[in-house]
């Protein structure tokens, strides 16, 4: 391979949010009780569905630390 | 926003600057690791090096996940992903490490079904979606991640999906901690500790480096102000002949850790009896693997997995940057045969590794330097 292409996955520009130990800062926007999941928005608007396990009992609005797809803390 | 803005304060950042030049004795030179690459990917990105005095070093530690696997684990995934019917889902900075016989991204392009995902539970709705195919999701990550896919894999068997099972290769903090403070060639005064992984498993783990070593440590954030801060609560001690576990995160860092995900772990997972990581070689009970109770979710057994063994590439001073012995610059290979679009070894991968930090941070200023 001469040189990886533009195209090459990377978790983020600046940094990889997954595989790094690294916190997203995000809100509860949505909880979806059965499943033990939330609909959680970033700073930048971005929204995902994350694991709350580890957080609950969780309320709109909480603001929870996030890495790879899972609450591992408040803040 | 709440929580980032206040840490990245210029005014407090000089402030901090100013205290941690009144606390170095001149002529004393003080070396401290950080032990997470979230850490050095943060110093290079906000030139805190740059804010400090010369006499004051700092070291990076082995804390980047990607970049402690080694080549033959990567051959192994490479194995799994080109097995018939295998959907092979990793991290995105996991694809581009290097194995003996090229990275995952290029077996992507030989063919395999490789795909990129931003979380375990990613993997598991793959799986899903695809009843017919077998769908492996590579774990990597410290005990920071290794919580996400311990919930996956017990969501997994809640949920009764037969197609999806994990390659376990997350490891653990303290004993690679411990085998550089016992390495003869590593002198250090301190250390910042780890955040996010603290989240997980507290400070109480770290308690055996000032009680067996002597040497201080800090807990620290990863915003500019958390790691002066944390700076400054080391050389306080070393002033104060004082050496503890002291705790800077303390917004998300409770000193039990999460409870809950040190439960869900001692279910889901085990140690291993030894792991290989890249560069500091096989470390005892270092790495986690499937406990009994998961087995069959457990990839390696549902496999076959090659399991050989490759050297590290020669060329390649991974290890000694690992162990903070060399900096990123002085590796023979650094920012000419190894770049972060060509990487020899993993620390020139991930965003987290020592070498692409600076390759992509710090380099202009060492350029500026020289000249």
């Amino acid at each position: 391979m001469s040189a990886a292409p533009a195209s090459v996955p990377t978790c983020g520009s600046q940094h990889c949010i997954t595989c790094g130990d690294d916190g997203v800062p995000m809100t509860v926007v949505l909880i979806d009780q059965r499943r033990g999941l939330a609909l959680c928005a970033a700073a930048d608007g971005e929204r995902t569905s994350v694991e709350t396990a580890l957080v609950e009992p969780v309320a709109t609005g909480d603001l929870l630390l996030v890495h790879a797809g899972t609450a591992i803390g408040r803040l | 926003m709440k929580f980032v803005d206040e840490f990245r304060d210029p005014e407090l950042g000089r402030a901090l600057s100013g205290e941690i030049l009144s606390l170095v004795e001149p002529g004393r030179h003080y070396k401290l690791m950080e032990v997470c690459g979230g850490h050095t990917h943060s110093i290079y990105k906000y030139g805190v090096d740059d804010l400090l005095p010369a006499n004051v070093e700092l070291v990076h530690g082995p804390g980047c996940p990607v970049c402690v696997i080694p080549m033959g684990r990567v051959d192994d995934g490479i194995a799994l992903a080109h097995e018939d019917g295998v959907i092979f889902t990793c991290f995105g900075d996991m694809m581009r490490v290097p194995g003996s016989q090229g990275s995952l991204l290029e077996a992507k392009a030989a063919g395999a079904d490789i795909r990129m995902v931003y979380s375990p539970l990613d993997a598991l709705r793959i799986a899903k979606q695809n009843p017919d195919r077998e769908v492996i999701f590579f774990a990597i990550g410290f005990e920071t991640t290794a919580p996400s896919t311990a919930l996956t894999l017990k969501r997994a068997r809640a949920e009764a999906v037969p197609n999806f099972s994990v390659m376990c290769s997350h490891v653990t903090i303290v004993p690679p901690l411990r085998a550089l403070l016992e390495s003869p060639d590593l002198r250090l005064d301190g250390f910042i500790g780890p955040g996010h992984v603290s989240t997980v498993v507290g400070a109480r783990p770290f308690e055996f480096i000032p009680a067996d070593y002597g040497k201080p440590i800090a807990i620290a954030g990863f915003e500019p102000l958390d790691i002066l801060q944390a700076i400054v609560m080391i050389l306080r001690q070393l002033a104060d002949g004082r050496c503890e576990v002291e705790n800077q995160y303390t917004r998300v860092v409770p000193y039990e850790g999460n409870l809950r995900a040190l439960e869900v772990m001692a279910e889901v997972f085990e140690l291993r009896p030894h792991f290989e990581w890249r560069g500091l070689g096989f470390i005892s009970h270092s790495g986690l693997r499937l406990s009994e109770a998961y087995a069959d979710l457990d990839a390696e057994r549902r496999f076959d997995v090659p399991g050989v063994r490759v050297a590290d590439p020669k060329a390649c001073q991974c290890g000694e940057v690992l162990k903070g012995v060399i900096k990123p610059w002085e590796c023979k290979v650094f920012g000419t045969a190894c770049t972060p679009e060509r990487p020899i070894g993993t620390c020139m991968v991930s965003s987290e590794g020592a070498c692409a930090a600076y390759y992509n941070y710090g380099r202009f200023a060492r350029e500026r330097e020289v000249v």
